[in-house]
């Protein structure tokens, strides 16, 4: 594997777990911290978009092809 | 059991930690919604900048083979914009001012990691006083609640809290209640 492929793959994953510890602090904040329905509702919408964003992301991460960026 | 589970969603009650055997909460206090709405909106805004620039550059995008670069750049951005956007939510929904029939207490999330809770006991308060400041504070019906107690010079200030009135009107309530050794009714 090209070494650029490889950056750009761990630059990826990196990018990925730094946004789900934060929507795992976000979700933890609501759940736990929250008084009422509110939070509990808000909490469903994040997690449901945060998997709608991620999952597109990661189809769109899969169609780039790194490689071909690069000038010759 | 899954339709027991989304009750959570309907019927949960305003309990918080440290809640005292049989202390009722008699009024769950947020900030007037127009206070989240203003950064929502403008932040709203950053949601079209892709639109934009990809409305303007796509096809000088297409044809040097960033279409794809360009799609993946986007999804990220909408991540990082959802996230915002619930840190805001998550930080206006944890401030909150909770009344029961023995106390108010004050939780000020100004961050995550940065919480101040304050407590006052129904029966230290001398005094609740109310300002609303400006045209849309008046309008929209909200503003601050003043509640000075007894104990030392110390006031505790709820910000822009919706319909200030009524929230002075149950405080005072509970409070000569307390002192006159009887439940306040609300």
């Amino acid at each position: 594997m090209f070494p650029l492929e490889i950056i750009f793959n761990i630059a990826a994953a990196i990018a990925f777990l730094i946004y789900w510890v934060a929507a795992f602090i976000v979700l933890y904040h609501l759940t736990r911290f929250g008084i009422g329905v509110q939070p509990k509702r808000l909490a469903a919408i994040f997690l449901f978009g945060s998997l709608i964003f991620s999952a597109l992301s990661i189809v769109l991460f899969m169609n780039v092809n790194i490689t071909s960026l690069i000038p010759k | 059991m899954i339709k027991e589970f989304f009750t959570i969603f309907r019927e949960s009650e305003n309990s918080f930690e440290g809640q005292k055997e049989g202390e009722k909460v008699l009024l769950l206090l947020r900030r007037h919604i127009f206070v989240i709405l203003v950064p929502l909106t403008l932040f709203t805004l950053g949601a079209l900048v892709p639109v934009v620039v990809g409305a303007l550059f796509w096809s000088y995008l297409a044809d040097n083979g960033w279409r794809e670069l360009f799609l993946l750049v986007s999804s990220l951005w909408y991540l990082g914009f959802w996230l915002s956007i619930f840190y805001l939510l998550t930080i206006y929904t944890l401030n909150t001012v909770i009344i029961t029939d023995r106390r108010i207490i004050d939780r000020d999330q100004h961050d995550f990691f940065n919480l101040k809770v304050s407590e006052l006991h129904s029966d230290r308060i001398q005094d609740v006083s109310i300002h609303t400041n400006g045209v849309i504070e008046t309008f929209l019906e909200f503003g601050d609640v003043t509640v000075q107690t007894a104990a030392s010079e110390r006031h505790f200030v709820f910000h822009q809290m919706p319909q200030p009135e009524k929230i002075k009107d149950l405080i005072m309530q509970i409070t000569s209640s307390r002192h006159a050794g009887v439940k306040a009714a609300v």
